[in-house]
């Protein structure tokens, strides 16, 4: 190594220490979707595919219209489940395992503030829940596709006599309106919207949890309750009647512990035809973004704090 | 280098006290130490388990807070996130993450400490010959001996190029040839300037390598000082012939059984140690050394 490369290593390195630095979170993030990458996550794709194409195999007796509507079912019922299952179990493993294995050492040891540790190990797993949504996505968009162009041809087939036209425009038409189309995005960002904010939960509860398991069940447990949350409140509050500013303060304290996570099924509505005003879809970005800053600014404080 | 920078570190009756979940009582882990290690310097830090040594370096480090006192690291409060810029740290029995290679591992810790793409190739290249494991640098840690983690270890606590390098245990677990490279490296730091504190139970090893020493017991500091100064006995004088004949040691005896005041002790072949046997007798090879390649 000449003395030039050794000047501009120590510059690098003497440079002065930053508060923050989006490299160093950046090289966390990246560190932990590769853990998760090599601990071979993504043969969850075998699990979707057969679930989808059994989906299609299983219900090709009903009506085009069951038949997709069963399809999409399926397919973000599956989305939603291995994005829950990855935000909250990949936090849950990772953090406490990192303290089990002592591994934090050698990490907060080098110039890295605790704060980053976490915002990279939370973006990380968003990362790797955003990929594995994209993969999942185009596999349900393909099958869904070549699906909705199969349906097409049948019941062309079944026509009797030849169809006009006009008919088969507007066999399209109801086809495809209920197939491949734009809405269905909406479904999977809010599915991964949903999945971040079941990563931050995971995240608060890995900062103080002693264990893996004890992070996982208490996550589910918040998961859970955040899915029965508005049930409860518009019971013991019903609307109009949520006068008293203790019923507010209540109120409040109840959304930020467990998050309303029933505001973000939206995928129903969708499969359903329905179709999800942009009003909606930016309020849930809203409400995904400050939970993920409250939780994450609640992890800090505990976690900077940790005897390690 | 050494003139120019205060002092490495600097512990100031610090104590750490763990309250016990559920009970009144408290474990006072370290009680009012104090403690300098000058730059340069190479200092042991000895004492049997739970005497606080790993207490100490984890304050010193930042992993866990002081209840009352001080410490620094070249003047800077190692309470603050920067002053472990300067720092490299081997834990005991070091766990990295698996799934990397040797030299991805050294790269992210590379990129934690702030060096940009170029400077952590040549970087990791630099460390991987340094600790013989340019071999294995695509090998993942899974498969990585004992041995091979330690120095894989010292090199991720040397990528930042830090001026105190702490070492906890770096031997444990690890056969007398990787222990002796290991001890080596240690060597290579003290000639470069670099500060190094030392814990380690292998007392053999903290004297062949440590200028100083501190003993630790009981959350206290018993003893401290220079390692010559520690363990000389003040009143007797050794003497080691070579080829000496019979007639010579009696004379010698004779000689010595004339002065009044003074004894001979014991005379004998001096015997040397079962680690230089043992690498005599295996090459000074390991099964590490040979994985290597």
């Amino acid at each position: 190594m000449t003395v030039e490369n050794n000047k501009s290593i120590d510059n690098e390195l003497n440079s002065k220490f930053k508060l923050f630095s989006l490299s160093r979170v950046m090289a966390i993030a990246m560190n932990t979707f590769t853990q998760l990458v090599r601990m071979k996550v993504f043969y969850f794709l075998l699990i979707f595919s057969v679930l989808i194409i059994g989906a299609n195999v299983l219900f090709l007796n009903f009506t085009f219209e069951q038949e997709l509507k069963i399809l999409q079912d399926v397919s973000f019922g599956a989305m939603t489940l291995f994005a829950s299952i990855f935000s909250i179990v990949g936090t849950a493993l990772l953090i406490p395992k990192d303290i089990e294995d002592r591994t934090l050492y050698s990490i907060l040891t080098k110039p890295v503030p605790r704060f980053e540790y976490l915002v990279g190990k939370l973006l990380g797993i968003l990362f790797l829940v955003a990929v594995s949504l994209l993969l999942m996505s185009i596999l349900f968009f393909a099958v869904l596709f070549v699906r909705q162009h199969g349906i097409l041809a049948e019941e062309i087939n079944q026509m009797r006599g030849q169809p006009s036209q006009e008919q088969i425009s507007s066999l399209r038409e109801d086809i495809f309106a209920q197939g491949l189309r734009l809405e269905l995005i909406n479904g999977v960002v809010a599915v991964f919207l949903k999945a971040a904010v079941a990563a931050a939960i995971a995240l608060v509860v890995s900062t103080f949890a002693s264990s893996t398991l004890f992070t996982i069940i208490v996550s589910l447990v918040i998961y859970f309750i955040g899915h029965a949350q508005s049930m409860a409140l518009d019971y013991y509050f019903p609307e109009g009647d949520m006068h008293g500013a203790l019923q507010r303060f209540i109120a409040g304290i109840v959304a930020i512990i467990f998050p309303n996570l029933q505001i973000f099924n939206v995928v129903d509505g969708i499969v359903s035809g329905q179709s999800v005003p942009m009003s909606l879809m930016f309020r849930l970005t809203g409400l995904t973004g400050f939970y993920l800053f409250i939780y994450s600014f609640v992890s800090w404080v505990i976690f900077a704090k940790k005897e390690l | 280098m050494s003139k120019d920078l205060p002092t490495a570190v600097q512990i100031k009756n610090l104590t750490k006290i763990f309250p016990l979940p559920f009970r009144k009582e408290k474990v006072v882990a370290v009680d009012n130490l104090s403690l300098s290690v000058k730059p340069g310097e190479v200092y042991g830090l000895i004492g049997p388990n739970g005497s606080g040594k790993s207490t100490t370096m984890k304050v010193l480090l930042g992993l866990i807070s002081a209840t009352s006192g001080s410490s620094t690291v070249f003047g800077m409060s190692s309470t603050e996130t920067a002053s472990r810029g300067s720092v490299g740290f081997l834990p005991e029995n070091p766990y990295f993450y698996k799934y990397l290679t040797g030299a991805e591992t050294i790269a992210f810790y590379g990129k934690l400490c702030g060096l940009k793409r170029k400077a952590i190739k040549e970087r990791t290249s630099e460390l991987l010959n340094l600790v013989e494991l340019e071999g294995a640098r695509d090998r993942r840690l899974a498969g990585y001996s004992k041995g091979m983690l330690q120095r894989i270890g010292l090199a991720q606590a040397l990528v930042g190029r830090p001026k105190l390098v702490v070492l906890d245990e770096p031997t444990a677990g690890v056969d007398p040839a990787g222990s002796r490279k290991i001890r080596d490296l240690i060597m290579q730091l003290k000639e470069q300037g670099i500060t190094v504190i030392l814990s380690s139970h292998l007392l053999e090893q903290v004297q062949e390598v440590c200028d100083r020493v501190g003993i630790i017991f009981e959350g206290k500091l018993v003893r401290e000082g220079s390692l010559k100064k520690l363990i000389e006995i003040e009143d007797q004088t050794e003497i080691v012939l070579e080829n000496a004949g019979s007639d010579l040691l009696k004379k010698i005896s004779d000689l010595v059984n004339q002065e009044s005041g003074v004894n001979l002790v014991r005379s004998g072949r001096p015997r040397t140690t079962l680690e230089t046997l043992f690498l005599k007798e295996t090459g000074g090879d390991s099964k590490d050394a040979r994985n290597d390649s």
